[in-house]
């Protein structure tokens, strides 16, 4: 291999025909440079002084929610336990969003089966736990390295199999994981179900909302750094152009291995925390239409979008539980208005199944209409967020693009 | 071990008439995909909105069997053709993956409708063409009912296998190999992918009328539907390498059969939910081993 | 030691008999140039070298070392670089991110350290993207840098892939017709280029094109190819006078040589 070249560009003025370096110093051919427009796109957007003071009150805002409403401190609302119960299920279900995310949105396999993952994790990390009698943490070490062991054995047959053969394998893996591995007694308790204490320390609702959100945290980061890194560009490339992806170098069936590996690592974190969320951990939690629903949510919040995928999966976590309605109706209320009410009443559609029912439509609507789903969105926001001019183009995604694979 | 050959009998016998509503369901599987390249995931959802049209024009409104029966029908077919106008054909140039998320939130959206309109506990029954039933020789228990919609699929097998042949049928396929060259002989590939899921959701709405009157169901408990039927519709259709016809009914049958392996006692003993186990690890084998099918006639291409 | 020698190389798919029997050699620093018909075998040559598909027969040889079983990665790893017919660029991200992507196997962190964001990787991440950058800047490609690869023009495309390929570090570079869609003009600059580029970074160049004039001035050995066979080889002027290669391309002896 040639040695790095070291090249300097002498002169950079766009738009002026660049001198190639030759090897002996003098100049000779001459490189008619691409367009003529003097300011490169990129430039560092200056902050003013009121643009920055709007962002800091906006961020401020945005921690005041997730951080000091749960808790109660500083906040006109007063959540109850089971409120912030529900917030603690949309935190885990965003974990479970951004690993789902990984596999559908970076490396393009479609996995009706999720649920199994996170199910996996959840009674492992109970049997550990209450079983073997080891700590709460080992507990989440292991299933994660379960979800891993599942995911990364899936993942060895997804190398044999086109896209939506796969899919299939993963729906008739979801209902063996939930007929036939949940179903044993021993492990999962039956009927009665598992239990799965909290660990010390962090045994009141509230905390326990701030050690997952903690763990949200985590994955972000984790995810954050996975895309910025040669793994998620790897995966970005073998997801459109596996050739391409194989003539730079990139091993794509390893990467495709460790995309699952890191998916199902995750997933089983997940679980694990849900279980000891719920303290008691049934096995038919752990059904078809949470694999469904697990789809829904990323798809909906966008498939490759960390902020749109966990406000996704939020949103469905508590549309689920019933608790956004109550949320809306809170300020409604002022105004003599309940959602709730009209729509169970006028509309006849119980509590329970707006999700149900909301869920689909919304998938439809972002399949057909709005293919980048809430991260697109936000897109403009987030990218305001974080301190570059506010665009109202940003994010713009064409059509929701899984794979390119023909099946 | 004579009780071993019984159980194992009526396995088959209990297999085979489920297997003719799994038939039913592959044949809309390998229709769809045939035509268009892509994994309908709401097959089996076109059965229970059949199902339960059927069931709110028997027993909420009154209606006659054979009125109910034709609403039932219908209510399929207009989902058929809804979701070919509001989702198919605006992610006509998608990738396949997309379109199966597409379906699969088609599927969803009509458990919820199903869930809302008739409450998830509310328990139906639906009251049988015939009411008769038999025993045979070995012991099994066989329902007129579920003969009938064994003797329904043999007869819509030949139908379909027939139009296939037919200009139709052809312009069928000559719209989803080549839709340029298609078009430019006067096939309208519109009209063709209309036609294509009227009558795949036919099909689905036939399997889902014809069952449903088995068993007494609830809206979350189906026997039918895509916790029970889609699955085994969709192994069925691989085993026929996703293109034959007749495949597609065999391949039906002996899925059911196969299931149904999961209730003899010596498996269903030891290992909870059996008959999903050997599912799983029946479709892995065959996609791992034979990708392009075990039942398709001649010269299989690789999907 | 020539860099690359395929040996006797044949590969049929089903009754086609894409290859039959062919023989090439480059050697450093040359440029080699494959010429020949649409259909004749050009690109399934290129890749039965690189491991797309895998011959029936013969061999391919990379520096003395025979890499006929060796799959497409490790061949890219031992610094075989290549460019596609209709461009091979990830086409989501924008041209900044497939210059790092392309630097994949330069990255000296592993995986598992890039997604925990240890400090290295941090600085690595630096250093493969301002690397990228003055690949750009040598191809006068600067201005693209952050734009989407998919809203960009051809022959803007063409010349990212280069930069692209460049950044893999190889010493062997394949390029799939370079000169597409070019008029003479810029046919002739892309030769300077490439003659600039081999100087520059020591390459060995083998590279299929229509352009036969092209061809002819930069090339230091050609081989025609037809019906998946060596038709002709030798220095440009001697193929561009064969008479095969000139039936081959113009149907009858009309001229006696090849001008087009």
């Amino acid at each position: 291999m040639s040695t790095d070249a070291e090249v300097t560009a002498a002169d950079t003025n766009a738009g002026a025909t660049q001198a190639l370096p030759a090897l002996d110093g003098t100049e000779t051919t001459q490189v008619e440079a691409v367009s003529d427009s003097p300011t490169p796109p990129e430039e560092r957007h200056r902050l003013t002084g009121a643009g920055l003071a709007a962002r800091g009150l906006v961020w401020g805002l945005l921690a005041w929610f997730v951080l000091a409403v749960p808790a109660n401190v500083f906040s006109p609302f007063n959540l109850g336990v089971s409120d912030v119960g529900a917030a603690t299920e949309a935190v885990i279900f965003g974990i479970v969003g951004l690993s789902l995310n990984v596999l559908l949105g970076y490396t393009g396999q479609i996995s009706l089966g999720h649920q199994a993952f996170v199910g996996l994790g959840a009674f492992t990390s109970a049997y550990v736990v209450v079983d073997l009698g080891l700590s709460f943490w080992f507990g989440l070490l292991i299933a994660a390295g379960v979800g891993a062991l599942q995911a990364g054995l899936l993942g060895a047959v997804s190398l044999r199999l086109t896209g939506l053969y796969f899919a299939l394998v993963t729906l008739a893996y979801g209902a063996f994981t939930e007929q036939t591995l949940l179903g044993i007694t021993a492990i999962t308790g039956g009927e009665g179900g598992k239990s799965a204490p909290r660990p010390a320390g962090f045994e009141t609702e509230t905390t326990y909302y701030f050690l997952c959100l903690a763990f949200l945290a985590a994955v972000i980061f984790f995810d954050w750094r996975l895309t910025s890194s040669k793994t998620g560009r790897a995966l970005a490339a073998l997801r459109e152009n596996p050739r391409v992806a194989a003539s730079y170098g990139i091993n794509v069936k390893a990467y495709t291995l460790i995309a699952f590996v890191v998916s199902g690592a995750i997933a089983g974190l997940a679980g694990a925390l849900l279980a000891h969320h719920d303290e008691v951990i049934v096995g038919q939690k752990f059904g078809f239409q949470l694999a469904l629903l697990f789809v829904l949510m990323t798809v909906v919040g966008g498939l490759r979008s960390r902020s749109g995928v966990v406000i996704g999966a939020a949103f469905f976590a508590l549309l689920g539980t019933g608790k956004l309605l109550v949320m809306i109706d809170k300020p409604l209320g002022a105004i003599g208005f309940s959602l709730t009410d009209f729509v169970e009443g006028t509309i006849g559609l119980p509590q329970e199944f707006v999700a149900l029912v909301v869920g689909p439509i919304l998938l439809l609507i972002t399949i057909t209409l709005y293919p980048g789903g809430i991260g697109q969105q936000i897109a403009p926001i987030r990218e305001w967020l974080l301190g570059r001019p506010f665009d109202r183009h940003a994010g713009k995604v064409e059509e929701v693009t899984v794979s390119d694979v023909r099946a | 071990m004579s009780d071993f050959f019984q159980e194992l009998a009526i396995a088959m016998t209990a297999g085979l008439l489920r297997g003719s509503v799994y038939a039913l369901v592959a044949l809309g599987i390998v229709l769809v995909y045939r035509a268009s390249g892509i994994f309908n995931f709401a097959q089996a959802e076109f059965g229970t909105t059949g199902l339960f049209a059927a069931y709110a024009a028997l027993e909420l409104w009154g209606w006659s069997y054979p009125l109910a029966f034709a609403f039932g029908m219908g209510a399929a077919i207009t989902m058929g053709l809804l979701t070919e106008r509001l989702v198919i054909h605006p992610l006509r140039n998608s990738s396949k993956v997309t379109l199966l998320v597409g379906t699969a939130g088609v599927a969803l959206a009509a458990i919820g409708l199903q869930f809302w309109l008739f409450n998830e506990t509310l328990i139906m029954t639906m009251p049988r063409i015939s009411e008769k039933y038999f025993v045979t020789p070995w012991g099994a228990q066989v329902t007129s009912q579920a003969l009938i919609a064994a003797g329904v699929l043999v007869v819509v097998a030949i139908a379909l296998a027939m139009f296939f042949r037919s200009p139709s049928g052809l312009a069928i396929q000559a719209a989803q190999q080549e839709p340029v060259a298609a078009e430019l002989v006067g096939i309208s590939v519109r009209r063709v992918s209309m036609m294509t899921w009227g009558i795949a959701a036919a099909l689905g709405g036939l399997a889902g009328i014809l069952t449903g009157p088995i068993l007494s169901f609830t809206a979350a408990f189906l026997s039918f539907g895509a916790f029970a039927a889609l699955l085994p519709g969709f192994m069925a259709a691989v085993l026929a390498g996703m293109r034959s016809m007749p495949g597609a009914v065999a391949g039906g049958l002996l899925v059911g059969f196969i299931e149904q392996l999961g209730s003899l006692s010596l498996l269903s003993d030891t290992v909870p939910g059996a008959g999903a186990a050997m599912l799983f690890v029946f479709l892995l084998a065959a996609l791992l081993i034979r990708p392009q099918g075990i039942l398709t006639r001649g010269a299989a291409v690789a999907a | 030691m020539s860099v690359l020698e395929v040996k006797d190389l044949s590969i049929h798919f089903g009754g086609i008999k894409a290859l039959q029997h062919v023989n090439l050699r480059a050697g450093e620093w040359e440029i080699v140039g494959i010429i020949g018909p649409n259909g004749a075998g050009k690109t399934t040559l290129f890749n039965c070298i690189t491991g797309f598909y895998q011959p029936t027969g013969g061999e391919v040889t990379y520096r003395g070392r025979d890499i006929s079983r060796l799959p497409v990665h490790k061949r890219s790893g031992l610094g075989i670089g290549r460019t596609f017919q209709n461009v091979g660029l990830v086409k989501n991200a924008n041209v900044l991110e497939n210059l790092r992507t392309a630097q994949h196997l330069q990255v000296r962190y592993q995986p598992l350290a890039g997604m925990l964001g240890s400090p290295g990787s941090f600085a690595e991440e630096k250093r493969i993207s301002r690397r990228g950058g003055q690949i750009l800047e040598l191809l006068g490609l600067e201005d693209v840098t952050h734009e989407r690869v998919a809203d960009l023009p051809y022959g803007v495309l063409k010349r990212v892939e280069l930069a692209a390929v460049l950044a893999t570090d190889p010493d062997l570079l394949l390029l799939d017709e370079p000169g597409s869609g070019m008029g003479p003009e810029e046919a002739e600059s892309l030769g300077d280029l490439l003659l600039e580029l081999r100087r520059e970074f020591a390459l060995t160049i083998v590279m299929i094109d229509h352009h036969v004039p092209l061809v002819s001035r930069v090339s230091d050995y050609v081989y025609c190819l037809n019906f998946g066979e060596v038709l002709a080889e030798g220095t440009p002027d001697v193929v561009k006078r064969h008479p095969e290669v000139v039936r081959a391309y113009l149907g009858a002896d009309e001229t006696d040589e090849v001008t087009v």
